[in-house]
């Protein structure tokens, strides 16, 4: 495919409370052993995208380390490349900080790129899609833009602060507004966009002029008329990781295996980074059920229900249930954890209950001691 | 990082026959274990771990699947300038007529042209078919401050079992003076473990004398160590303690599986400063469903368990079904337990079938029971 994949960041209106201040969302842990970003890397080096530019808003650290070169993802070494690009100058206010300043400091890289396509797609939108069809069918449609969407008839409460399309028969975009989940039944921008790159680099400069808190997806909004913005509906597994309720919501309904099916497809790998950790332990005391359990974890106590990472400890005698347990937390003797979300390296001793609620989880800091 | 004086030379040509249909198609170092590792991990880690990066692989017997494997060696983080994984097979060469490996010994006179193209000052020598963790820079220092010829590890064992290996006998300082196969009474209890560093030099010399002797089985334990000691060469044992297995026979395959269960075993594969490398294959975290029971059990990724899963070590992608036991079993990468099925006292190999409500073992079972085919209702 002769396109280079850029893998956007979310706007402002997207807020992981607690999470989100240690990583950028990309970054962010999901399912025990993937990091968000994966979807929509594994995406597009499944789909034959060789060239692949990662836009970092922030914190860049975490997603260099998840990374590295993009050889766990299947990023040829030779004939492609993954670049991991962010804003190397500090902006006046975080309010600057949009996608469109970022493409505009990075043009080189998108210029000197030799693709005569693109394709932008943001990481907090976690699918399974190959783009293969969609990029055939911009071509045959001679559509400037064509633009990815889900149908959803749950857009009161999930899909909320994402933009909405309203398309004419032929799907045509007429309208771009945003989810303020007033309607039950929308068409969710997926905010993945298929162009010409010089398209693209139009609309970038284009859309700095106008303003310099314009985003990306501001300016595809401005340009309706103008332009042939298709759309191209998804079917199957889409979620949009915006906020920390939606983040557990997400992650605790994956638990169910005909939703988890249909978010990990056969013959379509999702990749991540490997730690070489050794399987689980489950002791003599242990008991687990309805769990999502990655590797190297010691698992001593119970488990109902919850998402353990990467190892983790579970004392004897703790009660986890309707959990999300992170990447080397401890969760010591006697502890009880009801719809809690634990950050990494967290340590929560005995004797302590914690609950919170679907919408409402307990959050426990990055190397916090409880 | 540099390489450093030494090459690893791992002898991986072994069938195994002890471990029947496991070793049908693969050689022995290439068997499944603990879930996600082969048994050729533990050699390649422990190079890798040691510091040393350049480590050829001789391999004889139905060698394609461990070939390939071995020669990814990012895997083990052994892909570094000036070293990495080298796969030794048997070949045809100028003026000589084309023979497989005859033994050990052989295996590395064939590749004599190798050793000298690396000019190492030290050869250490592996065997690809046993599980532990151990650090040959430690023998090396070892084999350095002792001036030694060759240095051999050994392992105390207890002295009723010691007629069941090589014996090393000693002096006071470790020198080692005398080298028995199997004794029946076994004058001390120092086991070999089949591991040897050699100055290459000498051991040079040795084999080329030893290729041209037509009695010789040119094997090191049978031969080269015989003959160092009759020359009287400085041959000392590395005592070693730790977790050592040879996982030569299924009941000890599946032991050295069930010793990842037991709290007091020695083999911690935990350990983030030793960890046992193996190749990164796509999975899935594991899946305990609504109705599951797990107890005791060793869990890989891509594993999903809908039954009860009890003293058991489950390997990567394997499924167990709804009612379906798993009883103190191995079960490898890939096999499937399908709803109802019993499985007591089992190795079920990679990618096997056990059907609906088919009963694999018994827990009086003297031998363990290997499932090496699809198990269906009779």
């Amino acid at each position: 495919m002769n396109v280079l994949g850029i893998i956007n960041f979310e706007d402002n209106t997207a807020s992981i409370d607690g999470l989100g201040d240690y990583r950028p969302v990309p970054a962010i842990s999901f399912l025990g052993r993937y990091r968000i970003v994966d979807f929509i890397l594994s995406n597009m080096t499944n789909s034959g995208i060789n060239n692949i530019q990662v836009y970092c808003k922030e914190k860049p650290r975490n997603l260099f380390e998840h990374l590295g070169d993009g050889k766990k993802y299947n990023v040829n070494s030779k004939r492609g490349k993954l670049r991991i690009l962010y804003g190397e100058k500090s902006f006046a206010s975080p309010v600057y900080n949009t996608d469109i300043a970022n493409f505009v400091l990075n043009m080189q890289y998108i210029e000197s790129d030799p693709n005569p396509y693109v394709i932008i797609a943001p990481s907090y939108f976690v699918y399974s899609f190959d783009f293969t069809d969609a990029f055939k069918q911009h071509l045959d449609s001679k559509a400037d833009i064509t633009v990815l969407y889900k149908t959803t008839d749950d857009a009161k409460t999930s899909f909320l602060g994402c933009d909405t399309l309203t398309m004419n028969k032929n799907r045509r975009v007429t309208k771009i507004e945003k989810n303020r989940g007033n309607k039950k039944n929308c068409s969710i921008s997926m905010e993945a966009y298929i162009m010409d790159k010089k398209l693209f680099i139009d609309l970038v400069n284009r859309a700095a002029e106008i303003s310099s808190l314009f985003w990306f997806k501001d300016i595809i909004a401005d340009i309706l008329k103008e332009y042939k913005v298709y759309g191209y509906g998804v079917r199957g597994y889409v979620a949009c990781v915006n906020s920390l309720s939606e983040y557990f919501r997400i992650n605790m309904d994956l638990r169910d295996r005909d939703e988890l099916n249909s978010l990990f497809l056969r013959d379509w790998p999702i990749y991540t980074q490997t730690n070489d950790s050794c399987p689980t332990r489950f002791t003599e005391t242990a008991h687990a059920t309805g769990s999502i359990i990655a590797n190297g974890c010691l698992i001593e106590g119970e488990v109902e229900g919850s998402i353990i990472g990467r190892n983790v400890t579970i004392r004897e005698g703790a009660i986890v249930k309707d959990s999300i347990i992170m990447t080397d937390a401890y969760i010591g003797k006697g502890a009880v954890l009801d719809h809690v979300i634990v950050d990494k390296y967290a340590i929560v001793h005995h004797v302590k209950k914690l609950e919170g609620t679907d919408d409402n989880p307990v959050y426990v800091k990055r190397r916090d001691r409880i | 990082m540099r390489s450093n004086n030494i090459v690893a030379m791992i002898l991986a040509g072994g069938r195994g026959t002890r471990l029947f249909e496991l070793t049908k198609k693969v050689a022995k170092p290439a068997v499944h274990f603990g879930g996600k590792y082969r048994i050729i991990d533990f050699p390649l880690s422990n190079c890798a771990n040691s510091d040393i990066t350049t480590v050829g692989v001789l391999t004889q017997y139905e060698s394609i699947l461990l070939n390939a494997y071995v020669a990814k060696d990012p895997n083990w983080g052994l892909d570094v300038k000036d070293g990495g994984v080298f796969v030794l097979t048997p070949r045809e060469k100028d003026q000589e007529n084309f023979e497989v490996y005859q033994g050990t010994a052989d295996a590395i006179t064939q590749n004599i042209d190798y050793l000298d193209s690396l000019d190492p000052e030290y050869v250490l020598i592996l065997s690809g078919d046993h599980i532990y963790k151990m650090n040959y820079a430690t023998m090396l220092a070892y084999h350095k401050i002792k001036n030694a010829d060759a240095t051999i590890a050994v392992l105390e064992v207890p002295l009723r079992e010691a007629s069941r290996f090589g014996i090393m006998n000693t002096n006071k300082q470790d020198r080692i003076i005398e080298f028995e196969e199997k004794p029946a009474k076994p004058k001390s209890n120092l086991a070999s473990m089949g591991i040897y560093i050699f100055s290459y030099k000498t051991l040079r010399k040795y084999l080329v004398a030893d290729a041209k002797d037509s009695n010789s089985h040119h094997d090191f334990g049978k031969d080269i160590i015989p003959q160092y000691l009759k020359d009287k060469k400085q041959i000392y044992a590395y005592r070693f303690k730790g977790y050592w297995k040879d996982v030569g026979t299924v009941d000890s395959l599946w032991e050295a599986n069930m010793d990842l269960l037991d709290d007091n075993s020695e083999l911690d594969l935990a350990d983030p400063n030793w960890k046992i490398y193996t190749e990164d294959i796509n999975a899935l975290p594991q899946y305990i469903g609504p109705e599951a029971h797990v107890e005791n059990c060793y869990i890989t990724q891509g594993s999903i368990i809908l039954g009860t899963a009890k003293n058991s070590v489950l390997g990567t992608n394997c499924s167990i079904g709804k009612g379906a036991k798993v009883i103190d079993s191995v079960i490898m990468p890939g096999a499937k337990i399908k709803d109802n099925a019993t499985v007591i006292r089992c190795i079920v190999a990679d990618g096997v079938t056990v059907e609906e409500g088919v009963k694999c073992g018994s827990k009086d079972s003297e031998h363990i029971t290997l499932v090496a085919k699809r198990a269906v209702k009779e």
